[in-house]
């Protein structure tokens, strides 16, 4: 297998976005590959992941993003994999070029859902359950999530307050990333007192629907020595799967799917969760935080909420969580978080984080899954 | 077809499962394959859909369609005396001293709104 390495990367701001899908996946493009100092004729495919480009009239984005970027001989791969869609992504580049097919290949992500409005937005993502049993049965993502957010208040005696704390955090981190959709302080009570929008959960404990963009470029180790730029290394990928509906899971406060993709991953790493320096995690909700956090090893099951009551996973406590701010703050524009958290990796292990950056940090962690975490991917990166 | 057989159950207020003939594990009749062995022969067993309410939310912004009731719940519950959990919608639940977990719930049919469960 080849040595994969992250040689460039490159964001849209996240938030509410004047630009089409096509200009933003562009934009985030074009940023990547003169972060990587390399000619786009360089690039041998593309991995192009976006859930809702039906809104913005734009589906088949592989094609349309090569053709504008001068490579329309190119092949492209056009992925979708609810919230997971831009890990998943990436996993398929990581795997062409570990096995030697490309040689570097573009992953970018997208999504622009802000001009469609919080009902549509709502309905649509409800599309993303297994319908039949859930989003037919008038169940939101917010909703799926309080669910299990109510099943661990109820296991492990956690507070609302408690999850509020996530929220907080992240928004603390999110001040400091001037890419991050909601920049905003807010406090426990800002939370305690934001709209309930399916109980347990208030609007605070949501991440916004965002738009936008981000991408990076992966090639082999022997390609991104050549080219001479600051690049990191992929040490560990790891896949897995849930049962789609929370009804066919043993535990409703854990996620199976983070759990095997975490295993493997740190497998082809040879690393455990100790040696992990801080992660982006899939906060869509204060509540997933909180279990990612149990379920990629970092706390055993049941402590993560103590984790957070004592400030373990702010910046630079004792692993810092989603520094960037995570899906909560820096925002969730579904097709590109996962690509928008190796970014950040790449940001942080590459010495340009500025005020986010965590001290000293050598292995960075991504954790981004689909839906209530029926489809998951896990990427390890340390910096050379 | 087994959607369509699962659908006219829940209606009656029951539950058409699935005994694998291989390992014995149960699975509600939408599958096709055992998950556990893998193999594809089943049983079919009826079940009476009642059970106890493991979790839920009480959803106040609902998508389309689901306006005209809220609040409402959406609840997961474990089936009586199997291993086996069914979810659904749960009208009228406006708090959560409604609908306390553990308390006992039923399916009480199938419509616009997929598996509705009612509270005993």
């Amino acid at each position: 297998m080849e040595k994969v390495c992250v040689l460039g990367a490159g964001s849209t701001k996240y938030g509410k976005l004047d630009d089409s899908i096509v200009d933003i996946a562009l934009q985030a493009s074009v940023s990547a590959i003169e972060s990587a100092g390399i000619e786009p004729k360089e690039i041998q495919a593309g991995y192009i992941s976006n859930v809702f480009g039906v809104a913005d009239k734009q589906v088949h984005l592989g094609p349309v993003v090569m053709s504008n970027l001068g490579i329309s001989e190119k092949p492209s791969l056009s992925i979708e994999s609810a919230c997971g869609s831009g890990s998943v992504s990436f996993r398929e580049a990581f795997a062409n070029v570990a096995a030697g097919f490309y040689d570097a290949v573009l992953v970018t992500g997208v999504e622009k859902v802000t001009h469609t409005g919080t009902e549509w937005t709502t309905t649509y993502f409800s599309y993303c359950s297994d319908f039949f049993y859930e989003g037919q049965a008038g169940v939101s993502f917010p909703g799926l999530f309080a669910s299990m957010a109510r099943a661990y208040i109820h296991e492990f005696n956690a507070t609302e307050e408690d999850f509020a704390r996530v929220a907080v955090k992240n928004h603390d981190n999110g001040l400091l990333n001037p890419k991050a959709h909601l920049r905003k302080k807010i406090t426990i009570d800002d939370v305690m007192n934001s709209a309930v929008v399916a109980s347990p959960l208030k609007l605070y404990d949501c991440c916004p629907f965002s738009d936008g963009a981000s991408a990076v470029i992966l090639c082999s180790q022997n390609f991104a020595k050549e080219h001479g730029g600051d690049y990191i290394d992929v040490i560990g990928s790891g896949r897995g799967g849930s049962p789609a509906a929370l009804q066919g899971r043993d535990h409703l406060t854990t996620i199976p799917s983070t759990r095997l993709a975490t295993e493997s991953a740190y497998k082809m790493a040879g690393i455990t969760a100790k040696d992990v320096d801080f992660a982006e995690v899939h906060d869509c909700f204060t509540i997933a935080e909180v279990v990612d956090t149990e379920d990629l090893g970092f706390f055993e099951k049941g402590k993560g909420i103590e984790a957070v009551r004592e400030d373990q996973t702010k910046l630079n406590g004792q692993i810092s969580i989603n520094p960037s701010g995570g899906l909560k703050s820096k925002g969730h524009p579904i097709g590109a978080t996962g690509v928008g958290q190796v970014v950040e990796v790449y940001d942080q292990l590459t010495g340009n984080a500025d005020e986010r950056t965590v001290k000293n940090a050598k292995i960075g962690l991504t954790h981004n899954f689909g839906a209530t975490g029926a489809s998951c991917a896990v990427h390890i990166f340390q910096s050379v | 077809m087994e959607k369509q057989e699962f659908i006219s159950h829940a209606k009656e207020g029951k539950i058409l499962a699935h005994k694998c003939t291989n390992c014995g594990s149960l699975h509600l009749a939408t599958v096709y394959f055992c998950q556990k062995c893998g193999k594809k022969g089943f049983d079919d067993i009826i079940l009476d859909g009642q059970g106890t309410i493991e979790t839920y939310t009480i959803m106040t912004v609902p998508p389309t369609g689901f306006e005209k009731y809220a609040p409402y719940a959406w609840a997961v519950m474990i089936i009586d005396n199997v291993d086996l959990r069914i979810s659904g919608f749960l009208p009228n639940i406006v708090k959560p001293e409604d609908l306390p977990i553990g308390i006992k719930a039923k399916v009480s049919g199938f419509d616009d709104r997929g598996i509705v469960l009612e509270k005993l």
